[in-house]
């Protein structure tokens, strides 16, 4: 015999297509907005994690890696007498304007470095070299900062901060979670264009294999004064644990995939009970017949378990198309698997929690009410 | 071996409605042998249906002892469901069929609920709809199906697990008189073909030469 729970679900179509666009927006709303969260955290640490460094040292109390604040160049004669250290280069990460070819301005953030140095440019470059930028005031900008700065092409020439410079490169996919573009140079180039950022900001350091990064950080602690010392890690953290939790940013995110839990929660708990109390005579029957209440109960979670699958697949078809439109807007939104398994358990837990109301009416109905006509 | 599938001896329900006591069933004893079939009779209000629900297990009596096939009635929920399950069929008077079902699921629906499934189910369940008659009729929802029809279904589901105990609360009340006298017809045939015991509540007055016996029931009280 078919389930009665799905021949319940299909036999009132209408019903079945209110529960499934509740889950369906349910399940969207969660995954864009944790997927668009993710998607702000990778920006928010992109370049210290594509930055190949075992240990950054920078400023004091330093807030997150986008405002870092330049320390001075002794420091890094200083790191390099730290037993563990195998080598060492200095960046700067500043701001500046950009001057646009409409006459406007927009607002950059500048990375310098030298690429030739142990870590080199370690980006993926659409065109030209990472050692174009050196010999000159060169910059390399990413394509996706068209919208912000205008269509550029190597060869182009801009102002930053009233320094001509020329295009010589595009690279792809570097974002920054400030929305502000990325302008890579070189170190020396970088130093020119901000006056308050002429030394570095940022010290890079590879330990000697085999060494612990993190006794090799502490030593760092121990012998240079007045810095920050990070690992790649701890430094990816605090810089995304700042635009979660210092700015609000998570909470808000946060609250957005709470509001669709609960609208989807409302929805499906609102449409088992309606069909509950359709059928309530039915479970009537069915318990003067015979049935436990726990047969019930199955068919009721049974009807739930149904409505989260078939709603949760659709949302994710449905998140999928709206992923690739924003990528196409250059928005990055992550969705990994382990939060498709995190959703869909979510989705379960929200359909099978919603039909607690429907188990509570059925616990409390009295076969009696067949003999009523 | 109990003499009786079904015994009720002293029963007896109060119903308390804030301050009004009201006594529905007042001291009925019936005894029920089986293959035998009997009526119970009387005007609305006088406890018929809540006889029927005391005997069925569905409805705790205020007094007094239910004994089916031997065995006193426990009335712990776990119990009833189960003596419900093996023990009584059910026909009523509104057919109670489950809307989504076919005809056919209808009468398995009793099947699944005793652990019967698979092909030897459904081969008992047509064999069930084909002796009521609606062998043509098993892919039909109950919507696509006239008041007989419904309860021929309705008497397939109570009799296709084989209990030794039907009881049917007015079989014939939402239908038509030529198709309530098949219905009678056809639930006494099958009754004395299964050999099964059946207690009929009913107005009907066509019951009367159907049975075995009849009994009033008049204020909660068996006359007869």
């Amino acid at each position: 015999m078919p389930s009665i729970a799905r021949k319940n679900l299909f036999h009132d179509r209408t019903r079945f297509a209110i529960t499934l666009i509740g889950i369906t927006f349910s399940v969207v709303l969660i995954f864009t907005t944790i997927g668009v969260y993710l998607g702000f955290m990778q920006d928010a640490s992109f370049i210290v994690e594509s930055i190949p460094a075992d240990i950054w040292v920078t400023s004091k109390n330093l807030q997150n890696f986008n405002f870092a604040w330049p320390v001075s160049e002794r420091k890094l004669e200083q790191v390099k007498e730290v037993k563990g250290v195998a080598e060492v280069q200095k960046m700067i990460h500043s701001w500046g304007v950009m001057k646009l070819f409409s006459g406007g301005t927009e607002q950059v953030e500048i990375l310098g470095l030298d690429p030739e140095g142990p870590f080199g440019f370690p980006w993926h470059l659409a065109e030209g070299r990472p050692t174009d930028v050196k010999g000159g005031e060169f910059v390399i900008v990413d394509q996706s900062s068209v919208k912000r700065l205008g269509r550029l092409k190597v060869g182009d020439v801009r102002e930053i901060n009233d320094y001509r410079v020329k295009i010589v490169g595009l690279t792809h996919g570097l974002k920054s979670i400030t929305t502000a573009p990325y302008v890579l140079t070189s170190y020396d180039t970088a130093a020119l264009f901000n006056p308050y950022f002429r030394e570095p900001v940022f010290i890079l350091v590879r330990t000697v294999p085999g060494e612990s990064v993190d006794e090799v950080a502490q030593r760092i602690r121990e012998h240079v004064q007045n810095v920050d010392v990070y690992t790649q890690t701890g430094l990816s953290a605090k810089t995304r644990w700042y635009w979660t939790v210092a700015t609000g940013m998570g909470m808000g995110f946060l609250l957005t995939a709470f509001v669709g839990f609960v609208v989807g929660m409302v929805v499906v708990s609102q449409t088992i009970y309606s069909s509950t109390i359709e059928h309530i005579r039915e479970f009537g029957t069915l318990k003067a017949i015979g049935a436990t209440n726990w047969t019930i109960y199955k068919i009721i979670l049974e009807q739930a378990a149904i409505n989260a699958v078939i709603g949760f697949i659709v949302g994710l078809g449905l998140v999928l198309l709206i992923k690739k439109g924003y990528d196409a807007l250059g928005i990055a939104m992550l969705i990994p698997a382990p939060l498709m398994g995190a959703v869909s358990v979510l989705t379960l837990v929200m359909c099978l929690s919603a039909s607690v109301v429907s188990i509570r009416k059925v616990r409390t109905l009295d076969p009696v009410m067949v003999f009523r006509v | 071996m109990s003499d009786y599938i079904l015994e009720a001896r002293g029963l007896r329900k109060v119903y308390e409605e804030g301050p009004v006591t009201v006594e529905a069933v007042r001291d009925v004893s019936l005894l029920v042998k089986p293959g035998e079939s009997i009526a119970i009779m009387g005007p609305s209000g006088s406890g018929k249906t809540t006889l029927l629900s005391m005997i069925g297990c569905i409805l705790r009596p205020t007094q007094g002892e239910v004994i089916i096939d031997g065995r006193p009635v426990r009335w712990e929920e776990d119990n009833l469901s189960r003596v419900r399950l093996e023990s009584i069929g059910f026909v009523f008077q509104s057919f109670n069929l489950f809307s989504a079902l076919t005809a056919l699921e209808n009468v398995e629906v009793a099947l699944d609920l005793r652990g019967s499934r698979g092909p030897e189910s459904k081969r008992r369940a047509r064999e069930m709809m084909e002796a009521v008659g609606l062998g043509d009729r098993i892919d039909f929802l109950p919507r696509d199906l006239s008041g007989g029809q419904k309860q021929r279904v309705s008497i397939a589901r109570a009799l296709v697990n084989r209990p030794p105990l039907i009881l049917a609360d007015e079989p014939t009340g939402n239908l038509d008189s030529k198709t309530g006298h098949a219905i009678i017809e056809l639930l006494r045939d099958l009754v004395v073909k299964e050999r099964r015991s059946v207690v009929v509540v009913t107005h009907d007055t066509r019951m009367i030469d159907l049975v075995h016996r009849v009994y009033r029931l008049e204020d909660g009280v068996l006359v007869s």
